[in-house]
């Protein structure tokens, strides 16, 4: 697939570490545009979309923000924790905004199984639909935040 | 004819490489701007050759402006005053400068190349940072996610600095990162070892400083750091303090902590620190013996959930339950926080609602 010069441009600054150790795109040899078009048909195919999804985390993210950094509750048999260090992130699509540098952490109380995220990924997620690079630190599987949030 | 169009194609995409490639080194080689003049709050003129970004030329003038990217124009926080001289804003400065900002000629230093003569206005407190060269002489496990590194400083072998400030962390290129990077840290030291620098660093999953922190740094090695940074100390008066903090953000309450120790302040203080767990929890010792040699501190550690095969016998919940249910004194108290924005605007709140006014609120927030 063709990519037009600003594309390359993003595409290189998402595997740079300049914003996060390791970058964006982990280990993930497809395009940046690859990676958001197989995911937008993984959404597809859950019956939800991206912004749905953003709109959930955030939700959540702002409930269990209230707990100061220790576990709550989020949901049925789900609980929460939100970390937050110093500094913030702005967003590789270079608008305007910065993204707190805060994690926030889901746990299934019946499995133990975790999902993490941080603020930047929701924006992300909402905004371009990008969930990171395959290998990528902070790269939310589609199905698996499907799972952990509804 | 798919050949002749895919030839048309490399031969313009080649042509268009070389003369990028022609521009890029006719401005490294052959754009000169002479020498030009920075004027410094009117007091001082630095005279540099043009060309490079004003960070890079101030740092190498000794004159440390904080930033956390090391000038990528990715963290905002290298901001200045430039009265004349800077040119148009630059669309990789806009998501940093709020309207306000844009209005009082504030812009990003490592964003506004020195093309001309310029004139800037500066913090006075920034002109007296200086880089120190230290090696690391400790690394100590405080929990299973916070390390104590101890920074023997060498050249300045001292360093002057007002309880409750902060330092920049180099973090030098390794294998997560091609960048030098600088983060920062308060200090949590005792002020009365001028030689040494206490930090108290958290991981952050995937953080660039702290990764290197935490698996590569050694004691032993060498360790770059500028400072010290920063508004947040004790104030000059008798009133009674609330400390409220968790995790790291022990470092600067601990700073200040031995700074009334060593002064003989002998205001009433409460200290409210808070974990998740009972294993969260560090430092108990040392702040037990505050409470021996400071009259009138009290050390009030606060979890949110004991494990249940933890015992744990004193406060449970949120920080700002126990602060809630504890302080009486808010109409004259000062409070000094320490921690996430999250539990510092959930702080205040409580504050304002036992009395304490905003204007008696001090906090170093991690934003």
């Amino acid at each position: 697939m063709k990519q037009g010069p600003e594309v390359q441009e993003l595409d290189i600054a998402l595997r740079a570490s300049t914003l996060v150790a390791g970058g964006f795109m982990g280990n993930d040899p497809r395009s940046v545009t690859e990676v958001i078009d197989t995911d937008a048909g993984e959404l597809s195919r859950l019956g939800v979309s991206a912004a749905e999804l953003a709109t959930r985390m955030k939700e959540v993210t702002e409930k269990a923000a209230k707990a100061q950094g220790t576990w709550t509750e989020t949901g049925p048999g789900r609980e929460a924790q939100v970390d937050e260090t110093r500094g913030a992130n702005p967003c590789p699509w270079r608008h305007t905004g910065r993204y707190f540098k805060r994690v926030t952490t889901v746990r299934r109380k019946d499995s133990d199984e975790i999902i993490r995220w941080s603020d930047l990924n929701t924006h992300m997620i909402g905004a371009h639909g990008f969930f990171e690079g395959k290998g990528s630190m902070f790269r939310v599987e589609p199905a698996e935040l499907v799972r952990m949030l509804f | 004819m798919i050949g002749s169009t895919l030839i048309a194609v490399l031969i313009v995409s080649f042509i268009a490489a070389a003369l990028a490639a022609i521009l890029v080194v006719s401005e490294h080689f052959i754009a000169n701007y002479g020498e030009c003049t920075i004027n410094i709050n009117n007091e001082r003129d630095l005279t540099v050759q043009g060309g490079k970004n004003l960070l890079s030329m101030l740092t190498a003038e000794k004159i440390f402006i904080p930033s956390a990217c090391g000038g990528r124009g990715t963290c905002g926080l290298c901001k200045v005053k430039i009265l004349e001289g800077a040119g148009a804003i630059l669309p990789t400065e806009e998501p940093y400068l709020s309207q306000r900002e844009r209005e009082s000629n504030v812009r990003l230093s490592c964003q506004v190349k020195v093309k001309n003569n310029l004139r800037i206005q500066i913090p006075r407190e920034l002109l007296s940072i200086r880089e120190y060269v230290t090696r690391c002489v400790k690394i100590e496990d405080l929990t299973h996610d916070i390390k104590l590194i101890r920074l023997q400083l060498i050249e300045p072998a001292t360093m002057d600095y007002i309880p409750g400030q902060y330092v920049q962390f180099l973090t030098p290129v390794y294998e997560k990162s091609p960048i030098e990077v600088y983060r920062a840290y308060s200090i949590a030291s005792d002020p009365a070892e001028k030689g040494i620098v206490d930090l108290i660093v958290r991981l952050v999953p995937n953080g660039i400083c702290t990764t290197y922190c935490f698996e590569y740094l050694k004691e032993g090695d060498e360790v770059k750091i500028n400072g010290p940074y920063g508004e947040f100390h004790l104030s000059d008066t008798d009133a009674p303090i609330v400390f409220i903090a968790g995790g790291s953000g022990m470092a600067p309450i601990r700073c200040i902590l031995y700074h009334m120790r060593n002064t003989g302040i002998k205001r009433e203080a409460v200290y409210f620190f808070g974990a998740n767990v009972v294993k969260e929890m560090f430092m108990v010792e040392e702040m037990r013996r505050f409470e021996s040699e400071l009259p009138g501190f009290r050390f009030v550690p606060v979890i949110a959930k004991p494990d249940p095969d933890e015992i744990w016998e004193g406060k449970t919940g949120l920080v700002t339950q126990a602060v809630q249910s504890s302080v009486k004194n808010g109409a004259i108290a000062e409070a000094y926080l320490c921690g996430s924005p999250g539990m510092i605007d959930a702080s205040i709140k409580v504050l304002n609602d036992l009395g304490v006014t905003n204007d008696r609120v001090f906090y170093d927030k991690f934003a």
